[in-house]
């Protein structure tokens, strides 16, 4: 017990120590050569799982994809070169990956690189931990799908499957629970592969029993990641059955970072939205919206859930906020969608079928075609709405012109559903052919019940945010030890003190006793 | 495997014939077959032509299903050809069957009134959205739906003989009668009454007797003397308020107050 106590102190005054060079990090912030960052990163992972603490690592993928960016084959080598140490296997297989450079050009490197940057240290002699094996691999990774061009080259394209499956082999033999954020990217990384290779059913078989592993190990990071994966794989293929299914199968962590959650939500939006639960759809595009990246960072994943997010709007009936429309990164990507909120708003059939033709090509891409035909029924029942608001009576056949119906039939069906699912309030006279409004009087309006429940709704989502907040709190680790010890050693000073007074007593008795 | 092609042969001809009791026992003893030869749920690497039977077979079975008025078991059938439609649409020739089959589950899931499985369904459909409005099979069940929604029921009324398969029959009298009772509700909350002579053609009744007995179904009034039907008007809506929900809200934020300060 001592034992672990003593390391754990040591822990803590490293940790001090640790933090002291952040902060000496981020005062002289100066931009590092990818080189030297990447070898910094190094030094974090390995400070993570020497202190147990994954803060470290979640630092280091942080800078992940502004880092992949910059890096490039010569960078890599050097790296690998600078961090392994000479005759280590690792480095062998590792630098395989990258393209055959002539050893000569290395050399060149090493010694380009030794000038112009401070004198390196001596060359490591000792492995470097597993976790830097695999965070190399998902450097290598990333540099291979760059290269090859969104798979336009397909050399590149299959070594990265291969560095892919091999892998995940390897994390799935190391098992080491230091490793999981890592794994969790790396997750990510192969998707990437697969997808962009066009066999995203292949890798499912391989999401699956590895999500299982994860959800066994209580694996939160890579149980989030895989489980998007899944869905996104699913939704890919349009298999919303699936999707559901496995919705309602797992858990999603909550643990999980905001980027995964972000995801969760929007294809959970996608999958409600399918089903016609629009105002959970809703909700949970709300929830991945707030949760996403800010717009100008991840623009991409911003207007895909803005879309749908629109499209579930108008499904529920409601006029999406102009203020979207106007968003500078939305209002290019968003403005087929913009027209079709016009025709909706309007109520005319006739300018949301053009719409739609005109923009057919865009929400097939969007994959909101079919949730978008489905619109039609309230295109109609907001022109019969505004009828019934500017009219007190009006006859059944001037409603068909108005609103392009087909025959009068049809429109005094229309018309009674619309009266019975509480679109307008009025009723149908048959003998003469009309529908008679009850004006707006009849609408009711107020704080009735609905607003009760918009309101409870509000605030149950700030009590949850507050609630959620005080959970991410963190606590240093083990800092209650020290209180713990301060109680130990209190205890051991009472334990003294009772310890005097007895001798003290006994001193007062034998000195009784003598006297 | 020699048992099995013999069977096959037997089952194409009793189905080609029409006659539906030996369909029914060949089909059985044919899935215990395809179990054996592990191919009703492909395992390792079947050849194509078994697998084109035994889609041949699950798909005879899927109509035979709906000839003999058997959803339960269309279903079954139905969720085993899935594998054979997704996961070998790449290795199979399409089967000219397929949207047929695919079209009857769509209008079997609108018969349920299973809206949401329809859209699923129809989402996960191989199709483009743009050729659905060109697959005759297809479109049938997605305009239908769609006047559903729209309340165009006179339309679905006049659709129902324009079924591009034979099968259709079998649910339009269950589809019917949603829709009867879906007008039959509209009319209620819109009509304060209504002649009995119009009710019978807005339902779509072939005379007025049978919208009477309809009437008494509902529960409706027959004013027979000027043969009228009165909708009993809702009395006015007693707006109620919620009481019990406002206060556990009142007391959940208090508790949640508390928790904060």
């Amino acid at each position: 017990m001592t034992d672990v106590e003593m390391k754990d102190k040591k822990e803590e005054d490293k940790k001090t120590e640790d933090k002291k060079e952040d902060k000496k990090e981020e005062v002289k912030k100066v931009p590092l050569t990818p080189v030297a960052e990447i070898k910094a990163n190094v030094v974090h992972i390995g400070r993570a799982v020497s202190t147990i603490e994954p803060r470290f690592t979640h630092r280091v993928l942080r800078t992940l994809t502004a880092l992949r960016k910059r890096i490039d084959d010569a960078v890599l080598r050097e790296a690998i070169e600078d961090v392994f140490p000479k005759e280590s296997q690792n480095k062998v297989s590792l630098l395989s990956w990258l393209g055959p450079a002539p050893p000569s050009s290395t050399q060149a490197m090493d010694v380009d690189s030794s000038a112009s940057t401070p004198p390196k240290g001596p060359a490591p002699t000792t492995e470097p931990i597993p976790e830097v094996d695999i965070y190399f691999r998902l450097l290598i990774l990333y540099h291979l799908l760059k290269q090859s061009n969104n798979g336009a080259d397909k050399d590149k394209l299959s070594k990265a499957k291969e560095l892919a499956q091999e892998s995940v082999q390897k994390m799935h033999t190391l098992n080491r629970r230091s490793m999981d954020p890592i794994a969790a990217k790396f997750w990510f990384a192969v998707e990437r592969t697969y997808e962009i290779s066009g066999d995203l059913a292949e890798a499912r078989p391989m999401f699956l029993s590895a999500q299982r592993t994860a959800a066994l190990r209580h694996d939160d990071d890579t149980q989030a990641s895989l489980i998007n994966r899944l869905l996104r794989s699913y939704l890919a293929y349009s298999l919303y059955d699936q999707a559901d299914k496995l919705v309602s199968k797992t858990t999603f962590p909550t643990s999980a970072g905001n980027p995964q959650l972000a995801r969760y939500h929007y294809y959970l939006g996608r999958i409600k939205a399918v089903q016609l639960n629009y105002s959970d759809a809703h909700t949970n595009l709300q929830q991945s919206i707030r949760r996403a990246p800010p717009a100008k960072v991840a623009p991409g994943f911003y207007q895909a859930v803005h879309k749908l997010f629109v499209v579930v709007e108008l499904l529920m009936g409601d006029i999406p906020d102009r203020s979207i429309f106007r968003h500078p990164v939305l209002e290019k990507a968003l403005l087929g969608y913009f027209e079709i909120v016009r025709a909706v708003r309007t109520g005319s059939l006739s300018q949301f079928q053009q719409t739609l033709s005109k923009h057919a090509a865009l929400f097939q891409a969007d994959k909101t075609h079919t949730l978008i035909t489905r619109l039609r029924q309230n295109v109609i029942k907001t022109g019969i709405r505004r009828l019934s608001l500017s009219y007190s009576l009006i006859s059944l056949k001037d409603i068909c012109v108005k609103l392009h119906l087909d025959s009068e039939e049809d429109a005094e069906y229309i018309v009674g559903k619309a009266i019975r699912d509480g679109v307008i309030d009025g009723k149908l006279v048959h003998e003469k052919g009309w529908m008679e409004c009850s004006g707006a009087g009849g609408t009711k309006r107020g704080y009735g019940p609905e607003v009760a429940d918009v309101f409870g709704r509000r605030i149950g989502y700030c009590l949850e945010l507050h609630n959620e907040s005080v959970k991410a709190m963190r606590y240093p680790l083990n800092a209650h030890r020290k209180e713990l010890a301060d109680a130990a050693g209190a205890r051991e000073r009472e334990k003294e003190l009772v310890k005097e007074i007895q001798e003290g007593d006994l001193d007062d008795e034998e000195m009784g006793g003598d006297f | 495997m020699a048992n099995l092609k013999a069977l096959y042969n037997d089952l194409q001809k009793s189905f080609n014939s029409n006659d539906l009791k030996k369909c029914g026992t060949l089909l059985s003893q044919l899935k215990i077959g395809l179990i054996e030869a592990g191919l009703l749920i492909p395992q390792g690497d079947p050849s194509l032509d078994d697998l084109i039977v035994a889609r041949d077979i699950l798909e005879i079975g899927a109509i035979w299903s709906i000839r003999t008025r058997d959803v339960p078991s269309f279903d079954r059938y139905f969720s085993q050809l899935q594998t054979f439609y997704t996961d070998y649409s790449s290795l199979l020739p399409p089967s000219k069957r397929e949207y047929p089959i695919r079209s009857l589950n769509l209008v079997r899931l609108l018969t349920q009134n299973r809206i949401a499985d329809f859209h699923t369904t129809l989402e996960s459909l191989p199709l483009p959205a743009d050729a659905i409005a060109d697959n005759p099979y297809i479109s049938h069940p997605v305009n239908l739906e769609r006047w559903l929604m729209e309340g165009s029921y006179s339309k679905v009324w006049n659709a129902r003989e324009e079924a591009p398969v034979e099968e259709y029959k079998f649910f339009v009298d269950s589809l019917m009668g949603t829709i009867r009772n879906e007008i039959a509700s509209c009319e209620e909350a819109a009509y304060e009454n209504l002649p009995l002579k119009d009710a019978t053609t807005l339902l779509f009744f072939n005379n007025q007797s049978e919208a009477l007995t309809f009437a008494k179904q509902r529960g409706w009034q027959v004013d027979l003397s000027n043969s009228t039907i009165v909708f009993a008007k809702k009395g006015e809506e007693n707006m109620e308020i919620p009481k019990e929900k406002l206060i556990t809200a009142s007391l959940a934020y208090a508790r949640e107050l508390e928790q904060i300060v």
